[in-house]
């Protein structure tokens, strides 16, 4: 399909991507794995004036630690998130979650910088991350950074909290602890497609119980969502509590209609997965 | 009719562009890109390499999927000059210098599983991958990793057999 | 020439394997020609009304442009009845997506940049795109595809109705489907003075050439047509396309080589597709479920520019033996890209709908689906009355029975769970007509003992080229290896497409009579001369000479399907199909066409839709993202057999066709099975998740 023309530029370093993102003006890219960006160049939804590949940036793509996050650049590939053990250690989840993105080729490619920072509302890792209470690390011309929570993120449709001059370089997600269980179900009505409706759950487990839950879905709006209703309704209850709180999954959600379900099913779908994944979360009786 | 040859052969791009340097298949080539030329169109259209096919163009198929630094990647989606200083293993560079075929090629060949041949290079491709990552442990995990490759034809239960046989040879 | 163990029928690995894995084998985009440019396909942004113009002037200035070729500037071509091919002639528009302009330049680049930058303005009209059972332009077209009555009846269906002592009378319906092949269609035209040569993607080379002939006034002598790999069809490729005489005229204009490939969004509007179909399905029987009615009407649509008319009640007319039947079609010409024949066209969808009343009427008859066919099974034709050359419908269902374990079903639906799982089983049964159509084939005997077959055959996966190597191996008596069979050339005589299930038995007609020839010539002349020998078969007296019979292949297709009870999610553990469709030439490959063809029918019950956008007047899920065909993933277990079938008023090796049965009847085993195990009909297809839930 080919995309327009542009200039391709290739960045040695973050501080070199800025100072060309700040040359081209507002019309320039970031391309990292191009998964997302180059398809919507070929068919014309994006024509930017010039490609900055940041994806060279070597600096950009590690997994580590501390005390209480793990710390991911942001060049980090899927299928590296996926087979870290690290993050297999300190939340599974997030390597779970990885490894059910768009297909194997798409995740050799696709960084975990790019996905977040696309702000599709159909992407897993944002929801992932937005029920993790991960943060995101954003890079500005002389290497000064601010951290935006993922509550504070996500904005709008393809719309995130990144700044025309910054660089998001660096993921923080909270390490789960032994009373942590967790969840990701993606619904797809073909093998690896997008989500219809996926469900993040996180809960810490009480005596038996719910401590508290956190849980975000997946194409339900124009962002990734937290259901508070649901985390409300959960918070220090038992198992029996599950159902009712899961109707509430629809709450303040605002789901689209298009060729592969109708708003009111994904409402639906909303509903039995939060019941299954809290459930699947909890862990069995 | 009178406006057929108003322009001459071989007219610059207009734009600035960029010369990269890879291996393919571990021979070097270097070559003065188009940033617009995806790694694929290079292969089928500059290199005479066109065992990498053309289904989607849009990353939704697979036929198109190359090793890239031994990562399978699809090659529609990789613009060629974010290539440069990487290596492309391509159907071509699969089969041995003395055209002994690949294990995994065989199996292909034995269990039928191709059709048309279409996406059978991409299939292949895919295919020694998802045993290099060791995605093999049971039919239905070959299955899921391998639907990023799609068969028109409908040999999936060939594809899988095959990459069953060859993946048991190997843990063997 | 001693007689070796014959080939036909044993489970030969595809003689072109080793060219297909390593990538060897070139497809028609691949053909490296010097000086070769790039044409890039403009397309309609309207759905009906005129061009007003095309900024030419600018699309030149574009870098590496050599020509805006558009209905101004274009050469005349000789009229057609195929409107399609008529690209660039005039101003109107006849649906959205149609060629507008064709832009050409010395790379794929450059093309694409000045077809995105032309300009064209439009005076747009009112469209009117979607089909309905009661649109006021509905009519009865002349015939339908290819050439079977439009309308046919026996005996009073009203009356056989009223005397019913059950009825069943729905409406189902099936959407718009896409071919798909992983190839593009593609093109590349090359002239030699006022010889044409056009490496092509189709479905036969002879069919492309005598239409490229005809568009371009030129004997068929001096046009070729190079078809040697083909990445599928599925019908879609069954003649030419409109890229094929866009890829010539360009090629003739510019005098150097032009490649033509259309994109795959394109071919969403350039290269056919099925129709969507909306089905009435009457039948009336006593209480033990035999018919004395059968009523099927369906509506269909075509386009503007070419009447294509499916067959899809055909399938009413071979099935159930009862006395009073009646088949309808009516169609309507719509501003939508024309439909075109797609696997199966006719028995696919209408298997659906009748096969799906059949299971409908089993239960309200309280008697066992299989068992309500058996009593039905019909011993003539049951339009016309025509004898069967052959028919095991009963003998397939009942081998599917065993096999399938279907003994012990308990027939209640929505009784069987496993945790979240509803789990259900269905059949339905198939046929498909087995014709042969008029064919010729040479063979040659090298002096050095090889054997070279030349026929205008296809292989667009079907392993034709391996059968036919094997057909003639045994023909001639010698090994494999010996025999050398060259097809997709149109210089090596007529024959007959890959289409309609009847390329292998109408091509294997033609091998095996110049094979015979050829050993008799050999005989003659007491061995091989130096020079070699050929003989050449043509066929066309032949099959003027067959009987009227009925010939068809039938089938039995099961599925056992998991429905989830709360998302509607369906899994397809298991499909078996038993077929009985002649002779089988090669074990291996004909296994691939039956499980392909089956596979087919999984993703066209569960993910196949093509949506129509009414305001603009295109499908709105124009690509492989949007348009689900099944992944490696939704594939379970998919078995097939087939009967030890002999017919002998076939053609000389008894061959019947493979190649569409496979997908007739799959989605209603599917539907029936999730009925079965849903409690809820699935009339519509795909069976989506929500429509499982909310039927």
């Amino acid at each position: 399909m080919i995309p327009a023309e542009f200039n391709y530029e290739v960045a040695d370093s973050v501080d070199h991507a800025l100072s060309l993102l700040a040359g081209y003006g507002p019309e320039a890219k970031l391309l990292a794995g191009g998964h997302s960006l180059i398809p919507m160049m070929k068919l014309r939804f994006a024509r930017p004036s010039a490609l900055v590949d940041i994806g060279r940036i070597a600096a950009l793509s590690y997994v580590e630690q501390d005390d209480g996050h793990i710390r991911i650049g942001a060049g980090t590939r899927h299928h590296d998130v996926h087979h870290s053990p690290l993050i297999e250690a300190g939340c599974p989840l997030l390597s779970f979650t990885a490894g059910l993105i768009g297909d194997p080729q798409v995740r050799h490619k696709g960084t975990i910088g790019g996905s977040v920072a696309h702000g599709d509302p159909a992407s897993d890792l944002p929801t992932v991350l937005l029920a993790l209470d991960a943060e995101f690390v954003l890079t500005g011309s002389g290497g000064a950074t601010r951290v935006v929570p993922a509550s504070d993120f996500f904005k709008g449709f393809f719309e995130t909290a990144i700044g025309p001059e910054e660089i998001l370089t660096e993921i923080r997600v909270p390490k789960l602890g032994a009373s942590s269980g967790w969840s990701y179900l993606k619904f797809s009505r073909r093998a690896q497609d997008w989500a219809i409706v996926g469900v993040a759950a996180i809960v810490e487990r009480s005596n038996g119980g719910i401590g508290s839950a956190r849980v975000a879905l997946t194409n339900m709006g124009a962002t990734p969502l937290r259901a508070s209703s649901v985390e409300q309704a959960l918070a220090g209850a038992e198992r029996d509590a599950i159902p009712a709180a899961a109707a509430m999954a629809p709450e303040g959600t605002s789901p689209t209609s298009d060729t592969n379900a109708g708003a009111n099913y994904r409402r639906h779908l909303a509903d039995v997965l939060v019941g299954r994944a809290v459930e699947e979360a909890l862990g069995g009786p | 009719m009178t406006s057929v040859t108003m322009q001459p052969e071989g007219v610059a791009p207009a734009r600035p562009t960029v010369v990269a340097g890879f291996t393919v298949n571990a021979a070097s080539v270097r070559l003065t890109l188009d940033p617009r030329e995806s790694l694929l169109d290079v292969l089928r259209e500059r290199l005479g390499l066109s065992g990498t096919k053309k289904g989607c163009d849009q990353g939704q198929c697979g036929a198109c999927t190359v090793h890239l630094d031994g990562r399978r990647v699809v090659s529609c989606l990789t613009p060629a000059v974010q290539v440069d200083g990487q290596a492309v293993v391509t159907i071509e560079g699969v089969v041995a210098p003395d055209g002994t075929l690949h294990p995994l090629q065989q199996a292909f060949i034995d269990h039928d599983a191709l059709q048309c041949g279409y996406c059978t290079p991409g299939q292949v491709m895919s295919g020694l991958a998802c045993i290099a990552e060791g995605h093999t442990t049971s039919d239905d995990e070959i299955r899921e990793y391998m639907s990023g490759n799609l068969c028109r034809c409908g040999a999936y239960v060939g594809i899988v057999a095959a990459i069953r046989e060859v993946a048991d040879r190997a843990e063997a | 020439m001693t007689t070796l163990s014959r080939t036909v029928g044993a489970p030969v690995n595809r003689v072109e394997g080793k060219a297909k894995v390593t990538g060897e084998a070139r497809y028609a985009a691949e053909f490296p020609l010097t000086r070769l440019a790039y044409g890039w396909v403009v397309q309609a942004t309207i759905a009906r009304g005129r061009v007003l113009s095309v900024e030419e002037e600018a699309g030149m200035r574009m870098p590496g442009v050599l020509a805006v070729i558009t209905h101004g500037n274009a050469p005349r071509l000789q009229v057609v009845d195929d409107g399609e091919l008529l690209v660039l002639q005039d101003e109107q528009v006849h649906y959205r997506g149609q060629t507008v302009a064709l832009v050409v330049a010395s790379t794929l680049e450059q093309a694409r940049a000045a077809a995105d930058a032309l300009r064209v303005s439009y005076a747009a009209e009112p469209h009117d795109v979607l089909l309905s059972a009661d649109h006021p332009r509905l009519y009865a077209p002349d015939h339908v595809n290819p050439n079977y009555p439009t309308d046919t009846l026996t005996g009073d269906v009203e009356a056989g109705m009223a005397r019913a002592e059950v009825t069943v009378d729905e409406t189902y319906s099936t959407p718009a489907e896409h071919n798909n092949p992983m190839e593009p269609h593609s093109s590349t035209a090359q002239w030699d003075g006022d010889r044409l040569t056009v490496y092509d993607s189709n479905q036969g080379a002879t069919r492309v050439h005598q239409q490229l002939a005809q568009v371009f006034g030129l004997d068929r002598s001096t046009v070729r047509v190079l078809s040697e790999h083909v990445g599928g069809g599925f019908g879609s490729k069954g003649s030419a396309r409109p890229q094929t005489v866009l890829a010539a005229m360009a090629a003739r204009m510019l005098d150097r080589p032009v490649r033509v490939t259309l994109s795959r969004q394109q071919q969403f509007s350039m290269v056919g597709y099925r129709t969507p179909t909306i089905q009435r399905v009457r039948l009336g029987a006593d209480r033990s479920g035999r018919l004395a009615a059968l009523d099927h009407e369906v509506f269909e649509q075509t386009s503007t520019l070419y009447e294509f008319a499916e067959q899809t009640a055909l399938f009413s007319r071979v099935m159930y033996a009862t006395p009073n039947l009646r088949t309808r079609h009516r169609l309507v010409a719509l501003d939508v890209p024309t439909p075109r024949w797609m696997r199966a066209p006719g028995e696919a969808p209408g298997s659906f709908a009748l096969e799906s009343a059949m299971d409908e009427l089993a239960e309200a008859c309280a008697v066992d689906p299989i068992e309500l066919r058996v009593r039905n099974d019909a011993a003539v034709e049951p339009e016309g009355g025509r004898p069967f050359s052959s028919r095991n419908l009963v003998a397939c269902l009942s081998e599917g029975a065993s096999r399938f374990g279907w003994a012990d079903r308990d027939p209640r639906p929505a009784t069987r769970r496993d945790g979240r799982w509803l789990i259900g089983t269905g059949v339905a049964a198939s046929t498909y007509p087995a014709r042969s159509a008029p064919s010729t084939a040479s063979v040659s005997a090298e002096a050095n003992g090889a054997f070279v077959v030349r026929v205008t055959a296809a292989d667009i996966g079907t392993g034709a080229r391996t059968a036919l190597t094997q057909v003639a191996a045994d023909e001639l008596g010698v090994p494999l290896e010996r025999v050398d069979v060259r097809i997709g050339d149109s210089d090596y005589g007529p024959a007959m497409i890959a289409g309609g299930s009847m390329g292998m038995a109408s091509w294997s007609w033609a091998v095996v009579k110049a094979c015979r020839q050829l050993r008799a010539d050999i005989d003659e002349h007491g061995g091989v001369p130096d020079g070699g020998l050929v003989a050449r078969a043509d066929t066309a007296d032949d099959i003027a000479a067959q009987a009227n019979l009925a010939r068809h292949g039938f089938g039995a297709q099961f599925a056992e399907v998991r429905v989830d009870v709360d998302t509607g999610e369906i899994r397809v553990p298991r499909l078996l199909g038993v077929f009985a469709v002649g002779r089988i030439i090669n074990a291996k490959t004909a296994r691939s066409q039956l499980i392909g063809g089956m596979t087919w029918g999984l993703s066209m019950a569960l993910f196949e839709e093509s949506v129509m956008d009414a305001e603009f007047g295109d499908y709105l899920n124009h690509d492989l993202a949007g348009y689900h065909v099944a992944a490696n993933a939704d594939v379970q277990g998919i078995d097939v057999s087939w009967l030890d079938e002999h017919d002998d008023q076939l053609n000389p090796l008894g061959v019947k066709g493979i190649g569409e049965i496979g997908i007739v009847g799959t989605a209603a085993a599917i539907a029936n099975a999730v009925y079965h195990a849903t409690g809820h009909r699935q009339r519509h297809l795909p069976i989506r998740p929500d429509r499982v839930l909310s039927p």
